[in-house]
């Protein structure tokens, strides 16, 4: 007993070694942005203030970042679940908008009964899940590489959805291509007066989080995910069903992505819009891979991506500064993710680091 | 051209005792002098190893997996750099640092493993190694394979794609490549290990040609009656050394075989009681290898409860694939393979598995462990889905410590934690664990491929230690090796693997290690 | 009656095939490049940048062909960071691929907003049209399908014989495929396989660039972060129908081409309530079909040995 409450409050060689990486990724992508930052004539301390109070600053912007960080959350957990056993889906988006469409038909056609909310919920669920189990069949099945097909679903989705709103599903209320207003059962909560914190965030934050971490830390999914992901030679000698591992990491995670989308539309849209998501899919795939696939890590990389996001467009209104800077870093960001082992091992050979 | 330096170092092979006998007069086309090569994992794998190949002679290297031969050839060919040694190519010293720079010298080998691309044809893959530019001159190029091959005899369509040609065709496209590059020593490593007995005929037919042609032609092999056949003088390599050189016409398979193999008496303090029942019953087994040859003809055998059963052979006559079969990692073209009443024959891995079929692979590294994983997850890599490491799929860490903490030490496994990641343990360490692991999931038959590469001396007695303990509780054991010492020290029965079948079978009371190791290569018994 | 409707069909293969243009160029690149052993799912973000600065440069000097030199450039440039992670770097290429994707959208969206700020609507008012070659355009028929196409066509069209003999008649595309298919074999008998490789991805830079810069100098006179529209995925699945042949993937690139201007055309011709919403139905209609195409036709198919595996000299 004594000695798992030691190894769990001691840090791991390999927890170590994914924190410098993530160091290293942050650092080299701010320094890029800095270097932007200056050759557009920003300050680039006073922009990271403006960023850092943008997101922090009091009590109603702390809860939009939290506001923030729940998306992209839920996206990322499932994307750590399906990039753990190296099944590339980049398909969140289309999952997402999926989730969210099935979800908000739903509640809509039910009304406002008690149940509406959670049994929205449960659909956009199976909504992402079904929609990622058509990649990940072709995957599993025919070998087919699943980051053509979950992209390409992407495009059949939004196409799909962009119609549903602007005819059979149009909002007969309003003049925009987008869906009726959820009944108010529906609603995910607010928890905050004076603030948009919802529900969704608790979903994310104290469900969606613990049960991911304890899927893939604690259970023998989680260990064929880790044994596929790295060597699937030695998986399958060890008796694991390497295809059915990957077809499940894969409609997992596009079931919380599904998940994803409803909590943003009955948290915060409150009906359903073509513009719903700005790329939680994608910014998913990039809070993956800095997080190294490791629940907490992705936590702590959503907050970091959330705080950017909204910080950023508090310094591009205080410094003038184009809308993009949050795309920027996120670009610079991955490729930073990808090189860092080889930066750490470059900066371990010349003595800078010990690890 | 031969200086006098080089006279004085002759006759200095002359006195380290080498029977070499040399023609007077004669020119060595090659001279390799001292050669010493270690591998970073420690193996010695050539010890001051001297030998030198006539113009146009026949020259076979004999001996053993391990005994060195691939590694001096492969610094003859520029694949491998030697620690230390000279070697000398019509009298003149020479570096050489790469394949390339072999061919340059006239020196060039054909690999166990083709260097062919099978989606090309004869002729485009030929003009890979020819310089070329521009505009691609397959034309120009198929006129070279038409002359070199018709001036020795060789017949080769030179529009055929490699992948459908039959081996003992792809070998000769391997020899046509290297005479196109103008080769004048040609190495041939283990050539008729994938031939067919006709084509074997072939084969010695073309190295006839070449030899007339004033070619030189070193061939590796373990077959001692290869060796008798076609050379005209053949060093025999054992341990890393050169033991003899003999003109052939003057030695017979007794002696060769001799030389190969040291005879030795097994000490018998291993208990061998009686056999139980069937186990395991293998029954006109086809297996294919992975170039689509049939590596595994008809074997059958039985494995019974509390035996070893041995399988001895030189490494790559078909044990691979007969081992992958039986562990459902590779298809069985036909047969049946049976573990009491049970079919196994090509189930999955898991089902295999769960019917208590343990397997230590060969490549463990690739195979056997998740580098990245650590050692008590390895520890559990079969059976992590059952109690008590795991309940209703949650997983039970310290179960998985308990248990990976005793067969730390039950094993003499050298990690300082149960949770540190594989790839830190030195490769004998993760030897220990695959075979700990192995060793104690309560399995019923073991199949062990070289249970003990790699380990040292105690651990080995160890490993053989706990084989014996499973074998006294009923398990039965299919042990794998191509040392041939373990196989004797431990097996009950001994079945004898050459060429995809099974060639002898011996028992613990008459087993004739002579006779043996003259099966394992291919001699007639 | 009968004129009408034949002209219309005139049109419509016209158009086809003028849609088809950036997947012929983006897949005839990725052919030459997938065929050394190298998966580049990055070209997704290559025609972005070689859109974004083709725009730029034919907005900032006016000059159409400056435009177009400069998509070629950011084309190379974006191909060649790429060919930078996976050669010399040895990473993994298709997390190397996505990256350059996400790496490409976020540089184009901030410098365009940089550029031009929120209410902005900067667009380029004159495209490069369609180019009557003389004589030939005159043809009855094939004169309007095939001579009177944009540069990009020609060059799409021309340089599919070109690509086909580059990789099956040259001896640079005899060691090009050596390396697609055993690398190691390859290095062993002395072929440079980094120096094959980064040639191959150069061309390919030049073909994609040339690909996403037609999108915003000829297709659209606009730039916007979507319109590549998933166009390099289907360029890397048609190379894939295309069994990694040139020919096949211009004929994939021809089929998807006439899919995607189908669904423009047809709602051109419905009439009746339903015509808006089907016609914007439609709009999937050409991933759909790649996605069917690749249940169809893209199962267990096999490329070069080697695509998509890692390589280092060690």
């Amino acid at each position: 007993m004594g000695l798992e409450v030691k190894r769990s409050l001691a840090l791991s060689k390999g927890t170590i070694r994914s924190l410098y990486k993530a160091g290293i990724s942050i650092g080299f992508a701010l320094l890029l942005t800095s270097v932007l930052f200056l050759l557009t004539g920003a300050n680039p301390f006073l922009a990271f203030y403006y960023i850092f109070a943008g997101a922090f600053g009091n009590v109603s912007l702390a809860a939009e970042t939290l506001v923030r960080t729940t998306p992209i959350l839920l996206v990322s957990l499932g994307l750590a679940i399906s990039f753990r056993c190296k099944v590339w889906n980049i398909g969140a988006e289309g999952q997402l908008y999926m989730g969210a469409m099935l979800g908000t038909i739903t509640a809509v056609a039910l009304g406002n009964t008690p149940l509406t909310l959670i049994i929205s919920l449960l659909v956009s669920i199976a909504g992402g899940l079904a929609w990622a189990s058509v990649p990940a069949f072709m995957r599993a099945k025919l070998g087919i590489n699943e980051v053509i097909t979950t992209f390409l679903m992407n495009y059949v989705s939004i196409y799909l959805i962009q119609w549903l709103l602007a005819f059979p599903f149009r909002s007969p209320d309003t003049l925009f291509p987008e869906s009726a207003q959820i009944p108010p059962s529906a609603v995910l909560p607010v928890l905050l007066p004076y603030t948009r914190l919802h529900l969704g965030v608790i979903i994310a934050l104290f469900v969606a989080l613990p049960l991911v971490h304890f899927l893939m830390m604690r259970t023998t999914f989680g260990y064929k995910l880790k044994a596929v992901g790295e060597n699937p030679e030695a998986a399958k000698y060890g008796g694991i069903n390497v295809g059915r591992t990957m077809f499940l990491a894969l409609i997992i995670s596009g079931a919380l992505a599904g998940l994803a989308g409803f909590v943003e539309v009955s948290g915060i849209q409150f009906r359903m819009r073509p513009s719903l998501s700005p790329g939680y899919g994608y910014t998913g795939i990039v809070v993956a891979l800095l997080g190294q696939n490791n629940p907490v890590g992705v936590a702590l990389a959503s907050i970091f991506l959330a705080a950017i996001f909204n910080g950023s467009t508090t310094m591009s209104r205080a410094l003038g500064q184009p809308q993009g800077v949050v795309d920027f870093i996120q670009g610079v960001l991955v490729i930073f993710v990808l090189a860092s082992e080889y930066i750490l091992r470059y900066l371990e050979r010349k003595g800078v680091l010990k690890v | 051209m031969l200086t006098p330096l080089f006279f004085l170092k002759r006759s200095r092979v002359e006195a380290t005792g080498n029977q070499a006998d040399q023609p007077p007069g004669s020119e060595f086309a090659l001279h390799v002098k001292g050669v010493n090569k270690t591998y970073p994992n420690g193996v010695v794998a050539n010890r001051d190893v001297s030998i030198s190949i006539m113009k146009g002679e026949v020259h076979a290297i004999l001996g053993e997996n391990g005994a060195g031969k691939t590694t001096l050839v492969k610094i003859i060919s520029g694949c491998l750099r030697p620690d230390s040694g000279e070697i000398y190519v019509d009298g003149r010293r020479v570096e050489i640092d790469s394949p390339l720079k072999a061919i340059s010298l006239g020196i060039g080998m054909v690999h166990q493993h083709f260097t062919l691309i099978p989606s090309f044809t004869v002729a485009e893959n030929i003009a890979l190694s020819l310089p070329m530019t521009g505009r691609l001159s397959l034309d120009q190029v198929k006129e070279r394979i038409k002359s070199v091959s018709e001036s020795l005899n060789l017949k080769i369509d030179p529009d055929v794609r490699i992948e459908q040609l039959p081996v003992g065709l792809r070998q000769r496209v391997e020899i046509l490549r290297l005479l196109c590059q103008d080769v004048r020593i040609l190495i041939l490593d283990e050539p008729t290990s994938v031939l067919t007995p006709i084509e074997v005929e072939d084969l010695f037919r073309t190295i006839r040609e070449l030899k007339s042609k004033g070619k030189s032609i070193i061939i590796i092999t373990h077959k001692v009656r290869e060796a008798l056949a076609i050379s005209d003088r053949v060093t025999i390599m054992r341990g890393g050394r050169v033991v003899k050189t003999l003109m052939t016409k003057e030695t017979n398979e007794s002696e060769l075989a001799s030389l190969v193999v040291e005879g030795f008496c097994p000490s018998l303090k291993i208990e061998h009681g009686g056999r139980g029942e069937p186990l395991l019953i293998v029954k006109d087994l086809r297996v294919r290898g992975d170039r689509g040859e049939v590596a595994v003809k008809g074997v059958s055998f039985v494995l019974h409860s509390g035996e070893i059963l041995g399988v001895a052979g030189v490494a790559g006559n078909g044990q691979k694939e007969l081992v992958e079969a039986i562990t459902g990692l590779r298809r069985a073209d036909s047969g049946t393979i049976l573990v009491r009443d049970f079919d196994l024959t090509n189930r999955s891995p898991r089902t295999i598995i769960k019917k208590g079929i343990a397997y230590i692979p060969e490549d463990r590294m690739r195979r056997g462990v998740i580098l990245t994983m650590s050692v008590s997850e390895n520890l559990v890599l079969k059976n992590f889905e059952d109690p008590p490491y795991s309940r209703k799929m949650i997983m039970d860490k310290l179960a998985m410590e308990r248990s990976a903490s005793e067969l730390i030490s039950k094993f003499g496994i050298k990690a300082s934690d149960p949770w540190i990641s594989v790839s830190s343990l030195s490769g004998g360490n993760i030897q220990k664990l695959v075979v700990a692991r192995e060793l104690s999931n309560g399995a019923s038959v073991l199949v062990a491929e070289q249970p003990t590469a790699g380990l040292d001396v105690k651990a080995s007695e160890g490993v053989h230690q706990r084989m014996m303990e499973l074998k006294s509780k009923g398990v039965g054991i299919l042990l794998v090796s191509a040392d041939l010492d373990e196989i004797l020290k431990l097996s009950d029965r001994i079945l004898v693997i050459f060429e995809g079948r099974i060639v002898g079978e011996f028992s613990r009371d008459n087993c004739d290690i002579q006779k043996i190791a003259r099966l394992m290569l291919g001699a007639s018994a | 009656m009968m004129e009408v409707e034949w002209a219309l069909i005139i049109g419509f293969i016209a158009a086809g095939i003028r849609t088809s243009a950036p997947l012929m160029l983006a897949s005839l690149g990725e052919t030459i490049v997938e065929r050394g052993g190298i998966l580049n799912l990055g070209i997704e973000g290559a025609m972005l940048i070689g859109a974004f600065t083709g725009f730029m440069g034919a907005f900032l000097t006016g000059n159409l062909w400056v435009g177009l030199l400069m998509a070629i450039l950011g084309g190379i440039l974006t191909v060649l960071t790429f060919g930078i992670l996976v050669v010399r770097i040895n990473l993994d290429q298709v997390v190397s691929g996505l990256a350059i994707n996400l790496l490409a959208a976020g540089l184009c969206l901030y410098f365009f907003r940089l550029a031009f700020s929120q209410g902005a609507f900067p667009y380029l008012s004159e495209l490069i049209g369609p180019y009557p070659i003389p004589l030939l355009s005159q043809i009855p028929v094939i004169g309007e399908v095939l001579f009177n196409q944009t540069i990009f066509v020609y060059v799409g069209i021309v340089s599919v014989p070109i690509t086909y003999y580059l990789i099956f008649k040259t001896s640079y595309g005899l060691k090009l495929r050596s390396v697609g298919e055993d690398p190691l074999v390859a290095s062993y008998l002395g072929i440079e396989v980094s120096r094959i490789r980064y040639t191959a991805l150069i061309l390919e830079g030049i073909f994609v660039g040339m690909a996403g810069g037609l999108l915003c100098l000829s297709m659209f006179n606009v730039f916007d972060t979507r319109i590549v529209a998933a166009r390099g995925f289907v360029a890397v699945s048609i190379v894939i129908l295309g069994r990694w042949n040139p020919v096949g993937a211009f004929a994939g690139s021809l089929l998807f081409g006439f899919t995607e201007a189908l669904s423009l055309w047809i709602g051109t011709f419905l009439i009746g309530p339903a015509s808006a919403s089907i016609s914007q139905l439609l709009s999937l209609l050409p991933y759909l079909v790649t996605l069917i195409a690749l249940l169809i036709g893209g199962r267990r198919v096999r490329g070069p040995a080697a695509l998509g595996s890692p390589f280092s000299k060690e």
